[in-house]
């Protein structure tokens, strides 16, 4: 009986070693037919600086230029993160910011017609106003447009869903092209 | 007994771990005679692996975090951490979200079949050592359509041209209006596919459909398809009478083409609300309320979208406007803004914007022109007319924007802000004079004060009316 028990103990002893090892040691070795290499995504690269310029809201409750200097990548993916980022980041002075809420950028689309799709953080509550709207929708298409001549339109997209309006008055649910009306002279 | 036991709980064990250790750290690929291990994390798997295994190029944009992926004439961009795959220029939303990883980017094996192989074109079976990618989308592939409508004196001409060749069938749609039923392709409309017609009200896709939505009594007269470029041309008019009339409430007119206003907002839709606890939506009722009183003793014939605290769809008011065939459509609304110093009123219009879709259903005809063999001299006369009705439509919407701000202005002494063009949900569709008025901001607490006095309300519908009625005078 106890020459049993210190068979079956014996046993287990040897095949949670061997389970052990073949979790935590080397990898397997049969290897498919042909192993196809991949590697991690490459790192930003630093982009040289340039002036942007970025539209906010004014007093007078029109769309003012405010220009800054930032590293501008060439690729357009980029610029538009970069530029709507500094958007989203605020004016440094009298201006009021067009995105009413703190918002992240979650995405940028560009699609082969120059159509950008950006994808912000959606507002916590509520937003009120075609004024709130179109300053907050202008703001970004125009200032984007501005400074990424090689897109025609840009679409914004709120949580990963395109959106019909925000306040009930602008149809957002398609890219918006350069609008210079609300821009003051 | 007990031996027994023992060893077939060990054996047991052992049966457990020996398949279950690999579907642990990888999970194999096949495709075309060769097969590529990807890495798993829980229910992750490597995407790169799989799409290098297939052929197709997926760059990444660091900045930006955005994965870009070609594959032929196919492109995709999706994001680590969102549900949203750009497919070939058209957003598709997904069950889940990819995330990031050691080897960049990790996603279900769901999201990987459905929303990167099933858009260039592959589908994924089950095998026992994984996954085989086999040719051929499981979701069907999809087709984007690209309507462009014209609207003749009895009849509109709807183009759909399609971004490949597919077999297309379109029929009456039980319950009214048509259904284009496509056998092995998902239809999407192109997404910033505009459509301006009398007869179309909408189009809508679903699975293998397209719904088109037509204006009461307007059905399909004929159709035939087109190749080079593939389309679909369905030619729409005063259908036959059915036997079983829809049941679907239509509004009809009595009497002359009615203005109709729109009082912006109602129901749960409060839209701006004043610090004084005034209401956007109950403002506009107000002002249509008057403004209606006014027109009618002027002699005109008013409807309103809504004359109550009731709900109504954007669409809803353009299309009663339309229905009833207004004079004009007057939409009221009280604006807010983030700077409280903001006042004034503002018109607006429809936005130039839009002369891209004029431009895409002017094409319909140049498209039906070239399908003909050549320009005939009804389609010429018909294109012309059209180009022209869609000039005429805009240019009457400036001048009744013109018109009623100006009254504001002089009437009531206000901050002029001018007339102004944006794409509104509101004025789109509308086929007669259509505007926007903002009548103050709500948000400034003494112009809130004085849009709540029935008076001002009063001399708000007063300017307003006066601004219509100098337009429908021409001066």
């Amino acid at each position: 009986m106890n020459r049993r028990v210190l068979w079956i103990v014996g046993a287990a002893v040897v095949l949670t070693a061997l389970l052990v090892w073949v979790l935590l040691g080397p990898a397997r070795t049969r290897a498919p037919s042909d192993l196809v290499e991949f590697s991690p995504p490459p790192t930003a690269t630093p982009a040289p600086e340039q002036r942007v310029m970025l539209l906010f809201g004014g007093a007078d409750g029109l769309l003012h230029p405010e220009l800054r200097n930032v590293p501008l990548p060439a690729e357009v993916h980029e610029r538009v993160r970069v530029v709507v980022n500094e958007v989203l980041a605020g004016p440094s002075g009298r201006l009021a910011p067009v995105v009413p809420w703190t918002a992240e950028l979650h995405a940028v689309f560009v699609d082969g017609r120059g159509n950008a799709f950006i994808d912000l953080t959606p507002p916590p509550k509520p937003l009120t106003g075609s004024h709130t709207e179109l300053m907050l929708a202008y703001g970004l298409v125009d200032t984007i447009l501005l400074n990424c001549p090689e897109l025609n339109a840009v679409q914004i997209l709120l949580g990963g869903r395109e959106i019909a309006t925000l306040t009930g008055h602008l149809d957002l649910s398609r890219p918006l092209v350069l609008n210079k009306r609300f821009i003051a002279s | 007994m007990r031996k027994h036991v023992v060893v077939s709980f060990l054996l047991a064990l052992c049966a457990g771990w020996l398949p279950a250790q690999e579907s642990l750290h990888t999970i194999e690929f096949h495709y075309a005679g060769r097969a590529v291990l990807s890495p798993t994390l829980g229910t992750q798997v490597e995407v790169m692996p799989v799409l290098a295994l297939i052929g197709a190029d997926a760059g990444y944009s660091a900045a930006a975090g955005t994965y870009i992926v070609t594959f032929g004439d196919h492109e995709l961009q999706f994001t680590p951490g969102h549900r949203m795959v750009l497919a070939d220029g058209v957003l598709l939303d997904t069950r889940d979200a990819p995330v990031a990883s050691p080897g960049g980017v990790a996603a279900s094996v769901d999201f990987i079949d459905r929303s990167l192989l099933g858009p260039l074109g592959f589908r994924l079976e089950p095998i026992p050592q994984g996954y085989r990618i086999a040719i051929g989308a499981r979701f069907a592939d999809p087709v984007i359509v690209r309507p462009a409508a014209a609207d003749f004196a009895a009849t509109t001409t709807l183009v759909l041209t399609l971004d490949r060749p597919v077999a297309a069938r379109p029929e009456p749609a039980p319950g009214g209006g048509i259904v284009i039923r496509f056998d092995d392709a998902s239809p999407r409309l192109e997404p910033d596919a505009r459509l301006r017609s009398r007869r179309v009200r909408s189009l809508a896709s679903t699975g293998h459909d397209l719904v088109i939505e037509t204006a009461a009594g307007v059905g399909l007269l004929s159709w035939h398809d087109l190749a080079d470029p593939p389309r679909v041309i369905l030619e729409l008019g005063n259908a036959p009478p059915t036997p079983t009339p829809a049941a679907v409430r239509v509004v009809e007119r009595t009497g002359p083409p009615p203005i109709v206003i729109d009082p912006g907002h109602g129901g749960d839709d409060n839209g701006a609300v004043a610090s004084n606890g005034l209401s956007e939506r109950d403002l506009t009722l107000a002002v249509a309320r008057r403004l209606a009183d006014e027109l009618r003793a002027r002699g005109h014939a008013v409807r309103l979208t809504r004359n109550a605290d009731e709900a109504r769809a954007l669409s809803d008011r353009t299309a009663l406007a339309n229905r009833l065939e207004a004079v004009l459509f007057v939409s009221l609304h009280a604006n807010a803004s983030t700077f409280s110093s903001v006042t004034g009123a503002e018109t607006y219009y429809m936005s130039l914007d839009d002369q891209a879709t004029d431009e895409a259903a002017a094409a319909t005809a140049r498209l039906e022109n070239e399908a003909n063999g050549g320009a005939s001299s009804r389609s010429d006369l018909d294109l012309i007319l059209w180009d022209l009705a869609q000039a005429s439509a805009l240019n009457e919407s400036a001048k009744l924007a013109v018109a009623v701000q100006s009254r504001l202005n002089e009437l009531l002494g206000m901050r002029d802000r001018g007339v102004k063009q944006a794409p509104f949900v509101v004025l789109t569709g509308a086929t007669m004079p259509a505007i926007l008025v903002e009548v103050g901001f709500l948000s400034n607490p003494s112009e809130a004060s004085r849009l709540a006095r029935p008076e001002h309300q009063q001399e708000l519908a007063r300017a307003i009316a006066t601004g219509i009625d100098a337009f429908l005078q021409g001066s």
